[in-house]
């Protein structure tokens, strides 16, 4: 089954919900307009069906390969690789000044969700790459951004996060790689990463890798740590390649999914000869890493959004096309002809479900990443209160996107029987390739803690308070409407449970053991106030338009029969007609689980901390 | 060197085609129009004579409004020109009005050296456009071409046939139609997607070649499209039992091929 992908959901949420005409208008994006980026975007799924989609399969049957020293990609990957190289995919939403396209995060999110739902392996290097040169761009000497940042936004050099050690998953600050000042400035590089994503590869002819290390006599912890660019092939002045930088790869893992995706054991200096470069100064190596992790977090949220949606248009599919039972109109007649499973019930609410969750974390995507764009379009206060929101809802994105991004995928497949179960249907790789995205860039359970423990607090709350006060604005919006109201009510049911939470805990003698213990739900429960609000926002604006179509045809709005025939027959009108059903679906599926959630965490239930395990 | 190359944008092939209008249109609602898949061939052929021996690109579309959305993507991939005829309701269909405006059309824009097109424009799939405006110009054509080679002054062009392929020359200006397999249409980059915004599409209408488009649908029209139908669905499938009665089922299938079916 070939990809396929929402594209009118896409332009939705671009164009008719979020404001990024206006963003496009700003001059930082003179380059670009509505039009231009719509074509962007027809170019980009065009792309991901015609070229990413049909080598992903390749990638998962066949995948990376190991063989002395060297880590080989299926050959469809290298022609894949060559097209997104060069129309200039890879650095989209980099600085022109260095070779990178400069569209807005928000296009560049709507390009990935293609990319990533088509094939997330492939798609990994481009997004390492981007970080990785982002990270020389903002911290490296004038000779460095020369050498390094045209060659990866352009492609040509890949780029690695290295940050693992055996030792030191989790708890980064127990890295041991050592980094030793040499008298020219550079430092040797010495010690082993593992499950390092392309770490090796045979697309690109260098690898430029972000190391994290210690100096000799640094602090313990995270706050020690160093941040080093270190490439495969050292590099010389007029930027070709010198000799190997004693960057061995010794192995690859076999794992669950995204097999395409070579996860590389590297060890740096085994014969004393890996050179690195510092950025920043020594010890400030966190803080650095941290530009590029916080927006690999979000593309990482991204990945879950995008096979959950890619799962969710193949599920849709095959359940028009699967003949099995009788229309439950027709349960007793035995006669009655077989009829598609999307006729029944069941199956149009695992899809309906998967659909809602799919357009909420497209929501919650778009909207970080326009926060993202306007806090480098704003100055100042503004600014920095973009920032803020940006901040806040990072661990949200990363986290409450994987997981239900993943759940999806398990949905979707559920509506392919046992077909989804076989590798004849792409259920079961969707699946698979989707689970990583809750462990890598931190694991769900670190981004809960990051949540509770410090976008929370920051700034006295505001942020938190600010995001929230805008689904409470929502509510408001709809506290009297006679079609959404009920779900609006919930909406402010469970956000007045937050709010009793967030004023209550604090005062309890056991809060830090509660917060510890409920976390991850808490920050779901964030996740899910702001998806239903973010889908009755959009309700509001697609009942709008709706409105505008039974109009513009004549259709008197209370005529509901009249109103039926044309949502049916008109697309569009079936478009906006459904925007408003999955708002009231997810309201009523979703936000009661808000309040149970509270439940359990105000009634301090401590069993797994009672119990002896 | 000047290239030209007419383009039609046109449903995409992968539309669910629903019949409107009186009944002798396709209806346009939800539609997703694409560059005909044959004009690609086409365009990818110029662009490539240009890149590998300078010049310039022009394209040409005869159409309304939504033309410019693939004139911009024919400038992406990188035409340097675009000239967009605004039109075509009234002579839907007659490929004879379609080649009279282009033809004039490439009088105003050229003079050119090579005229290029798709072989067929999906959905009408007539192939009679590329061999009238030929004939309207007064130059030589070669129709289906998979394999081209420009020289100083004439062209070699292969065509596919029946069993083998034929190898033309012709003198130029010629018009040359694409088929597929001529080359590999390439994607447009990001790059050139921002460059294409940047140039301005022509808009003409026939009138601006002293053209009356009502005359060439009405009075002038050479053909008229009366009546689209779909494909009658398929009927379901007739399954026999045999497991009772192996030798009846047999006789009636034979029976079915024979009389319903009129296979043997
Ligand atoms: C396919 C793949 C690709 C990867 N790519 C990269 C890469 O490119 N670069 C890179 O540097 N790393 C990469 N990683 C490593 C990844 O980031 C780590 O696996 C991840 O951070 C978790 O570390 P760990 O595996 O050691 O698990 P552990 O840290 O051992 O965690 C195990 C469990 O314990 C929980 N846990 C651990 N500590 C705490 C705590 N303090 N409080 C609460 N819960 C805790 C975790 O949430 C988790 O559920 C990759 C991993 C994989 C599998
Ligand atoms: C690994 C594996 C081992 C198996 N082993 C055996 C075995 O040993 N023996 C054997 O006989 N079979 C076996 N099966 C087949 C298995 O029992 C079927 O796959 C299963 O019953 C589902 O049927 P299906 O795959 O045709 O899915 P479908 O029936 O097409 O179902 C697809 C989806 O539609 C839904 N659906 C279908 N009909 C209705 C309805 N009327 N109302 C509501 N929802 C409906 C289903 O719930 C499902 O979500 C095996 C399958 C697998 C994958």
């Amino acid at each position: 089954m070939a990809y396929q992908a929402d594209m009118r959901d896409v332009l939705f949420q671009l164009f008719e919900w979020l404001p990024t005409r206006e963003l496009l208008a700003h001059e930082r994006f003179s380059e670009w307009d509505p039009d231009s980026v719509q074509m962007v975007l027809q170019e980009a799924l065009k792309l991901s069906q015609e070229v990413l989609g049909p080598a992903n399969v390749e990638g998962d049957r066949v995948g990376a390969r190991w063989e002395n020293g060297k880590v080989y990609l299926p050959p469809s990957f290298h022609d894949a690789y060559q097209k997104i190289k060069e129309g200039g995919w890879i650095g989209c939403i980099n600085n022109p000044e260095y070779g990178g396209m400069g569209l807005p995060e928000v296009i560049g999110t709507a390009v990935n969700e293609f990319f990533f739902g088509s094939n997330i392996s492939l798609s990994l290097t481009a997004l390492l790459t981007r970080g990785a040169g982002y990270l020389v761009e903002k911290f490296g000497t004038d000779e460095m951004r020369q050498l390094f940042c045209e060659r990866m936004y352009s492609g040509q050099w890949a780029g690695t996060m290295c940050l693992t050690e055996p030792q030191a998953g989790s708890d980064v600050g127990a890295s041991k790689t050592r980094a030793i000042k040499q008298p020219n400035g550079r430092y040797l590089i010495q010690g082993e990463k593992i499950f390092i994503t392309s770490g090796d590869q045979d697309l690109t002819e260098n690898i430029i890798h972000a190391v994290l290390a210690r100096t000799p006599d640094a602090e313990p912890g995270t706050k020690g740590l160093s941040l080093f660019v270190v490439p495969k092939y050292r590099v010389n002045p007029d930027g070709s390649l010198g000799e190997f930088n004693d960057v061995a790869c010794s192995n690859i893992e076999h794992k669950l999914g995204i097999h395409g995706s070579p996860t590389c054991s590297l060890v740096f200096g085994q014969n004393d000869a890996c050179e690195g470069f510092l950025l920043g100064q020594e010890q400030e190596g966190m803080k650095l890493m941290f530009y590029m992790m916080n927006p690999a977090r979000i593309e990482v949220g991204l990945q879950g959004a995008a096979l959950a949606a890619a799962a969710y248009q193949a599920a849709l599919a095959y359940a028009k096309t699967r003949l099995q039972g009788r229309h439950y109109s027709k349960l007793k007649d035995a006669d009655a002809p077989q009829v598609a499973i999307i006729e029944h019930p069941d199956v149009r609410r695992m899809l309906f479900t998967s659909n809602a969750y799919v357009h909420a974390m497209r929501a919650l995507l778009m909207q970080t990443s326009y926060y993202v764009d306007m806090s480098r379009l704003s100055e100042g206060e503004e600014a920095e209160r973009y920032q803020s929101y940006v901040d806040v809802l990072t661990p949200i994105c990363k986290a409450w996107a994987s997981d239900w991004g993943f759940r999806v995928t398990e949905w979707c497949l559920q509506v392919f029987g046992g077909y989804g179960y076989t590798m004849e249907y792409p259920a079961e790789q969707y699946l698979r390739d989707a689970k990583i995205a809750s462990i890598y860039e931190g694991t769900n359970g670190i981004q809960a803690l990051d949540f509770v423990a410090r976008k929370l607090p920051l700034k006295g709350g505001k942020p938190i308070r600010d995001l929230l006060g805008k689904a409470e604005e929502t509510f408001k919006k709809l506290r009297n409407d006679p079609q959404l109201m009920e779900p609006a009510w919930m909406l402010a049911a469970a956000l007045k449970q937050i709010e009793d939470l967030s004023k209550g805990l604090g005062k309890r003698p056991d809060a830090m053991m509660v917060v510890l213990l409920n976390s991850v739900p808490l920050l779901d429960m964030v996740g899910d106030v702001l998806g239903a609000h973010f889908l009755l926002e959009q309700a509001i604006v697609a009942r709008e338009k709706l409105a505008a179509i039974f109009a513009a045809k004549g259709v008197d709005a209370s005529d509901k029969k009249a109103c039926r025939a044309v949502i049916e027959d008109d697309g569009e009108a079936a478009f906006y007609h459904n925007k408003v059903q999955l708002a009231i679906h997810f309201a009523y599926r979703v936000l009661p689980g808000v309040t149970a959630k509270a439940v359990a965490i105000r009634a301090g239930e401590m069993a797994p901390m009672e119990a002896v395990l | 060197m000047k290239y030209c190359v007419l383009v039609a944008y046109v449903p995409d092939t992968a539309s669910i085609i629903k019949i409107g209008g009186a009944g002798n249109r396709i209806d346009e609602g939800g539609i997703k129009w694409i560059i005909s898949p044959y004009d690609e061939f086409a365009l990818e052929e110029a662009i490539r004579l240009k890149e590998a021996r300078g010049g310039e690109v022009t394209v040409i579309t005869y159409g309304p409004d939504r033309g410019s959305t693939g004139l911009r993507e024919c400038l992406a991939r990188g035409a340097d020109r675009a000239v967009h005829v605004m039109g075509g309701e009234a002579t839907f269909g007659d490929a004879f009005a379609i080649a009279r405006v282009l033809a004039a059309a490439v009088q105003k824009a050229g003079p050119f050296d090579l005229i290029l097109c798709g072989i067929k424009g999906v959905g009408s799939d007539q192939s009679l456009v590329g061999a009238m405006v030929a004939e309207l110009l007064d130059v030589p054509h070669v129709s289906g071409v998979v394999k081209l080679e420009v020289g100083e002054g004439s062209l070699t062009a292969q065509r596919d046939v029946e069993g083998g392929t034929e190898v033309f020359t012709a003198p130029l200006p010629c018009l040359v139609a694409a088929h597929k397999g001529l080359n590999e249409p390439r994607y447009p980059s990001l790059k050139g997607i921002m460059a294409a915004k940047k140039i301005p599409i022509e808009t003409w209408k026939p009138a601006d070649l002293g053209l009356d488009e009502a005359a060439l649908g009405g009075a002038e029209a050479t053909s008229r499209w009366l009546k689209l139908e779909l494909p009658a669905a398929k009927a379901g499938g007739t399954i026999l039992n045999g497991e009772e009665d192996p030798a009846g089922a047999a006789r009636e299938l034979a029976r079915l091929l024979r009389h319903e079916a009129k296979a043997i």
